[in-house]
């Protein structure tokens, strides 16, 4: 077989999308009863779980609190069944370690934690299908369990990844795409304001080109926030049909 | 998420759609869809531009890519983008009415008909049906499943397709029907291989079974290094073949028919039907340089075959280098695996997987051939080692030791610990019980050696004295090296291995350690040495044997002269007395006495050898020529000129008594161990391969008769043109290169008959002479011993080899000869180029010289430059067409215009109407310049730049120019022996000069220069001078069996 063309001549990508296109973004939110929040995202076959408890009091060692603001708590998991190689993780690897982190520091961003001095905030993401952007997938479907939980937050956070692969920026990569070894961009933004939660990346890619790669990630979350938004008013309606929600 | 792909065209299109693609044209009758199988299989007649309207479903073009491969997909990607040509793509599985999932258990290829055929309805309907859609397919299944369900779809085969719709376009038909039948080949030919790249290798048991019927046959693959693409030779190995009419090589053409066989093989091959033989190519190509002399046979079609199983491998490790940079990208950024190119252009380019690509790229490395499936285009490798930067002297000399598997680690310790010790501290001395068996020479003779300057390892040494009753006694004395190798020790282990020293242009690897090369086993002057000496007493008149002795004995050179010393002594230039350190510090008359008594000796045994060579110059010696050159190097190696080597007689004298010593003791084995002696033969070379050289002789009107040894000798010594002494030294050389190689073997492996060695028409020959640097001289030792105790009833010190031992043996030192000969001529190729490198061919004169044309091809002429040695082909047509012509003052410039080739001669006529032409052994003057390969070595590149010879200050030195003619001189042999030796002083006389100039040019400075002196001595004039390595006499002289010298340093002899 010959190499596998990413980006044809025609300008489709493997699946059938255009460079800029996102793969089909559903949601539910307020998935789960006991808990605070809870949202579920699938980002083409990508599938995310997140719940949301707090804010709470500080569990486990009250040297943790902060005095001025709420705690973040994150934790990022995927289901043994969520990669192609079924995969025992009990304790989370390295892998996870770091998207917890990158997950905490992305809300900490986002999140009015100075309402809530001296206490907790959990989210807790699952991934239930891995196939490309799985980031992404957590970023919005936490997104999706705060708002489910009320906690207040300056904007939305959507994320969006984005490789670069013959001269041209592709959004929001599949599996196939990011496991070629390109450089990837993974973009959390707060779409209103456009001020970037989290930046990261991952390969080589040329300064000339990060401008375009960053433009099309922009472009990217804002398509996310689109959906995104278009998910919580129809959730609002459903919940509290009386209620009016608009701007 | 699949969009609504909107239409890549605007006819009838319902929607505006900013196409940044092509749009199909609007004029067209119909448009034509074609199956996956037609784009796969007849992609070439959808490239033809007649036919428009053509829409390619993605379904399609993935089944090529993902079958056919990238460069057929490569192909089609090109044929999209033309925006010459009528045709679009349409992404028919991005389609949302368009798509058709693969239902549970659908075999892929119907799976692909059925997504090509909705698309093509969904098509139909989306213009409405205001146009016709045709789907072309060659499965005729489809045809009857889909044919009549829909309207306005026609569903029908290719042939049809074209013939209805175009019956006028001859071409199209042609080109179908040709694809067709190389389809219906391949398809035959899968249904053994199943798409394999090759047919699989039958097993071994089959093959051998196969070679003993006859029905395959055996041979060692050859490739054309011009046309390695195409042309390789098996030479049939052993008589067994019945197939009479197999004389000569068989043509495997082609790489499919030579079935992954590489360079060196041995393989077994089955002959083609005699319609499907081919012949060989006779226009020159690039990289031509050299050639076998057969290769005038061209286009008559001669024996062909196809490999069908590899018997034994000749992978080796191969020097590399990596494609350039942007090759590389263009493969993908992710592909780890990278075909690199061989030095050596025989080999296939190797696949090997590497992440270093990139920081290698300028380097040579090693790879190794790990397996090469019959799936696999090029065989796969891996790499080894890094070599060194390409371009640098150490890495070419290192990648010419790799290529000819030469290994040149440092002696171990454990070899080193083994020799005998001679310090300054603790001097080594001979053990009295040695010296009690040994016969002692030193007081009885006067023995010297004669050597070039600066020669460390001295194996030979002689001596002659006149015995009371007034015979002569001849001496030759050889380093008693098996005294000191023992069998099977540490050394001689790797000298078995290395079985030779190496010599390369500017360095030399030698076979054992330096305390033996050149201290304890070379023959130094005024120093104690063991020796194997043989000793023959002569009658004083006409120098015949009377008897002959061999033994171990306890020798001290008295003289260690060089060359140039002796000439002077024999040509009576006393002076030179000065330049013999063993002279000095002596009063003058006792150096008087001495330099007589040296003189004496040196002009007996010249006189001696003079007999014995005219002699066996009667029995049908061969004389031969071959191009050899000196690369002279100043203190910091970098390369001053290129000497052609000049001889001395003196070369001749001592190569005389070699020639003789070796005879004997080839007689003294074989008769003491009929079956286990090691021998040299040489095999008769096949007649057909003097054609070249017959045809070549014709056109001067020269009659070369190469019946036998002795008519080839004789008809080469009339084929001479007094104006032009270049003319017998280029049919020597071919007549050479027609020979095959002379090479050891063990008595017991072959008949009698086939001992003979045809150079030297010698019914025995072996090597004796050279144990420092030849390990089958060692062998020779040994059984020479063994021999000496067998007649003296005593036990044999030492276990002699079994024959097939020793024919094992025989075959590995040939092998190690042969690579140690190629490295050398390799390694003067590098320095020849390394010569012209930094020279500006335009301004530079020494890039200018004086060529003689040796060969007529189609589309140009094979030269020879006598002054730099090199020979190499010249283009009398360019690649724009252009062809050579003079101006009036002879020099050339390129016009158009066209070539005829004759027999002797190619005529090149210019548009304008002039014409030129160039004849056979016609002096050109020629440009030499260096063409720099990335991956090969550089080569020289010849110009014509003028079709006047070349005149310059120094002209080529003429020998023997008023010599009497060889066959005159063996005239006189005959009559009287006395007579002729006057003949021969009288000639010498004449070029008494001529000898003392080139005493003067001529700067030997090693045991190297030494051994490229001998072999030169083959440059010379055969009038005057007959000797050489490649030399080889018999005598069969009035029924005497007559002394046969040999002085062995060839690979011919």
């Amino acid at each position: 077989m010959a190499g596998l063309e990413l980006l044809s001549d025609q300008g489709y990508r493997v699946d059938g999308r255009k460079a800029a296109e996102l793969r089909k973004l559903r949601a539910r939110m307020g998935v789960f009863g006991q808990a605070d929040g809870s949202a579920y995202i699938e980002q083409g076959n990508t599938k995310a779980l997140a719940v949301v408890y707090g804010p709470h009091e500080i569990r486990g060692g009250r040297s943790k609190a902060l005095h001025d603001k709420a705690l973040v708590n994150c934790q990022y998991s995927m289901a043994t069944f969520s990669t192609g190689e079924r995969k025992r993780r009990p304790h989370g690897d390295r892998k996870s370690t770091e998207m917890t982190l990158h997950l905490k520091q992305t809300f900490e961003a986002a999140i009015m934690t100075q309402l809530y001095p001296r206490s907790q905030i959990d989210i807790y993401v699952q991934i239930l299908q891995a196939d490309g952007g799985n980031y992404c997938a957590c970023v919005n479907a936490a997104t999706l369990a705060v708002i489910n939980a009320g906690i207040p937050m300056k904007d939305y956070v959507c994320a969006c990844s984005t490789g670069f692969i013959e001269d041209s920026p592709l959004v929001d990569l599949s599996y196939i795409e990011e496991s070629t070894g390109g450089p990837q961009v993974a973009l959390a933004l707060l779409p209103k304001s456009e001020q970037i939660a989290l930046l990261e990346m991952n390969g080589r890619l040329h300064e000339d080109h990060m401008e375009r790669v960053v433009d099309a990630a922009t472009k990217g979350c804002r398509d996310v926030y689109a959906v995104l938004d278009r998910i919580v008013r129809e959730h609002m309606e459903e919940v509290s049909p009386t209620t009016l929600v608009g701007e | 998420h699949f969009q609504c792909l909107k239409m890549l065209f605007s006819f009838n299109c319902k929607i505006d759609y900013i196409s940044e693609g092509k749009l199909l044209p609007e004029d067209v009758t119909h448009f034509v869809i074609p199956d996956w199988k037609v784009v796969q299989d007849y992609l070439e007649i959808l490239e033809f531009p007649e036919l428009r309207g053509i829409v390619f479903m993605q379904t399609a073009c993935q089944a090529v890519q993902h079958q056919k491969g990238r460069r057929q997909y490569k192909k089609l990607r090109n044929l999209l983008k033309d925006a010459r040509h009528d045709c679009v793509m349409f992404f028919n599985e991005f389609q949302q009415y368009s798509y058709m999932p693969r239902e549970q258990g659908e075999p892929l290829e119907r799976w692909y008909t059925r997504c090509i055929y909705y698309a093509t309805v969904w098509y139909y309907n989306h213009f409405a049906g205001l146009m016709p859609v045709v789907m072309v397919t060659e499965d005729m299944e489809a045809i009857q499943k889909y044919g009549n369900e829909t309207d306005g779809v026609f569903v029908v085969s290719f042939k049809n397709y074209l013939e209805n719709f175009w019956p006028d376009l001859e071409s199209i038909h042609e080109l179908y029907e040709s694809l067709v039948q190389s389809r219906k080949e391949r398809e035959s030919e899968s249904q053994e291989k199943n798409g394999k790249e090759y047919p699989e290798h039958l097993p071994l048991e089959i093959l051998e079974a196969g070679i003993k019927s006859g029905r395959y046959i055996q041979g060692v693959l050859n490739v054309n290094k011009h046309r390695s693409q195409l042309e390789a030779f098996v030479r049939i190995q052993g008589l067994n073949n019945k197939n009479s009419e197999l004389q000569s090589d068989l043509l495997v053409y082609g790489t499919k028919a030579r079935n992954r066989a590489a360079h060196g093989d041995v393989v077994a091959v089955e002959l083609l039907p005699r319609s499907e033989w081919t012949g060989r190519v006779s226009v020159l190509c690039e990289k031509e340089s050299e050639e076998k002399a057969s290769e005038e046979t061209e286009v008559e079609p001669m024996p062909t075959g196809k490999v069908i199983g590899i018997i034994q491998r000749n992978w080796r490790d191969y020097v590399v280098s990596f494609p350039p940079k942007d090759d590389v990208q263009s493969q993908g950024k992710n592909v780890r695996k990278i075909l690199v190119t061989p030095w050596d252009y025989r080999i296939p380019k190797i696949r090997i997987a590497t992440q270093q690509a990139e920081s290698l790229q300028d380097y040579r490395v090693v790879v190794r051939i790990d397996s090469w499936d019959s799936t696999s285009l090029y065989p796969n490798g891996h790499f080894v080692r890094v070599l060194g930067k390409a371009g640098d002297l150490e890495t070419e000399i290192a990648a010419i030791l790799v290529e000819n598997s030469i290994s040149i680690s440092p002696f171990s310790e454990a070899q080193l610990r083994e020799m005998p010790v001679n310090t300054p501290e603790n001097p080594w001395k001979m053990d009295t019980e040695e010296q009690a068996r040994r016969v002692d020479l030193r007081k009885t003779h006067l023995i010297f050696s004669i050597d070039p300057k600066d020669c460390e390892d001295v194996d030979d040494a002689l001596s002659v004295r006149r015995l009371a009753n007034g015979n002569l006694e001849l001496g030759v004395h050889i380093a008693d090296v098996s005294h000191f190798v023992k069998l099977n020790s540490h050394a001689d282990l790797e000298a078995r291995s290395r079985a030779t020293t190496c010599y390369l242009a500017d360095r030399r690897y030698y076979m054992l350690p330096a305390i033996l090369s050149a201290d304890l086993c070379s023959l130094l002057g005024e120093t104690d040495r063991y020796a194997v000496s043989v000793l023959w007493e002569l009658d004083k008149g006409k120098y015949e044997v009377l008897k002959v002795w061999f033994g171990r004995t306890i020798i001290r050179s008295a003289y260690k002269l060089q060359y140039e010393a002796a000439q002077a002594l024999l040509d009576r230039y006393l002076k030179v007395a000065e330049d013999i350190p063993e002279l000095k510090g002596t009063d003058v008359k006792e150096r008087q006495r001495k330099l007589n008594e040296l003189t004496w000796a040196v002009e007996k045994l010249t006189e001696i050898a003079r007999q014995l060579r005219a002699k066996r110059d009667l029995g049908g010696a061969l004389e031969l020529e071959t191009i050899e050159v000196r690369v002279q190097l100043d203190e910091k190696k970098n390369i001053d000129d290129l000497v052609p080597k000049q001889p001395l007689e003196v070369h001749e004298t001592v190569a005389e008594c070699m020639i003789m010593a070796n005879h004997w003791v080839a007689k003294k084995i074989t008769e003491s161990f009929p079956h286990q002696a090691l021998l040299r033969r040489h095999p008769s070379p096949q007649q057909e391969f003097f054609t070249a050289l017959v045809e070549c002789a014709k056109a001067k009107g020269f009659k070369i008769d190469t019946r036998s040894n002795k008519a080839l000798a004789d008809s080469l010594d009339k084929a001479e043109d007094v104006n032009d002494p270049l003319v017998n030294r280029v049919l020597r050389s071919m007549a050479t290169q027609a020979m095959s190689n002379a090479l050891y073997f063990s008595t017991g492996s072959y008949s009698q008959e086939e001992f003979y060695h045809y150079g030297l028409a010698l019914e025995k020959y072996t090597h004796f002479t050279s144990p420092i640097r030849r390990y089958a001289d060692i062998v020779v030792h040994r059984l020479l011993m063994s021999a000496i105790s067998k007649d003296k009833k005593l036990e044999q010190e030492e276990p002699l080899l079994s024959n097939k031992d020793l024919e094992e043996l025989c075959q590995h030192i040939n092998n190690r000869n042969k690579a140690a000969h190629c490295a050398q001529k390799q390694s003067v190729e590098l320095f020849q180029c390394m010569y012209f490198k930094d020279k500006d061919p335009f301004t530079n004169d020494q890039c200018t010289a004086d060529g003689i044309i040796y060969s007529i091809r189609a589309n140009g002429v094979l030269v020879y430059v006598a002054r730099y040695g090199i020979k190499g082909a010249v283009y009398l047509k360019n690649k724009e067409g252009h062809v050579i012509s003079a101006k009036t003052d002879g020099t050339c410039e390129w016009k158009p215009g066209s070539l005829r080739r004759l027999r002797d001669k190619v005529i090149c006529t210019t548009a304008g109407g002039g014409s030129m032409t160039f004849t056979l052994f016609e002096h050109v003057t020629v440009r030499i310049s260096v063409i720099s390969s990335r991956s090969h070595p550089d080569s020289i590149k010849l110009d014509i730049i003028s079709n006047q010879p070349h005149k310059t200050q120094q002209t080529e030195p003429l020998h023997g120019t008023a010599a009497t003619s060889k066959a005159d001189l063996v005239q006189d042999v005959i009559r009287s022996a006395e007579e002729a030796q006057l003949a021969q002083e009288h000639a010498r006389s004449i070029t008494i000069r001529d000898e003392d100039r080139e005493y003067c040019q001529t700067q030997g400075n090693s045991l190297y220069s030494l051994l490229e002196e001998i072999r030169e001595l083959a440059l010379l004039d055969v009038k005057q001078f007959k000797t050489s390595q490649e030399t080889c006499s018999v005598n069969l002289f009035g029924g005497f069996l007559l002394q046969h010298w040999f002085r062995s340093i060839c690979w011919l002899s």
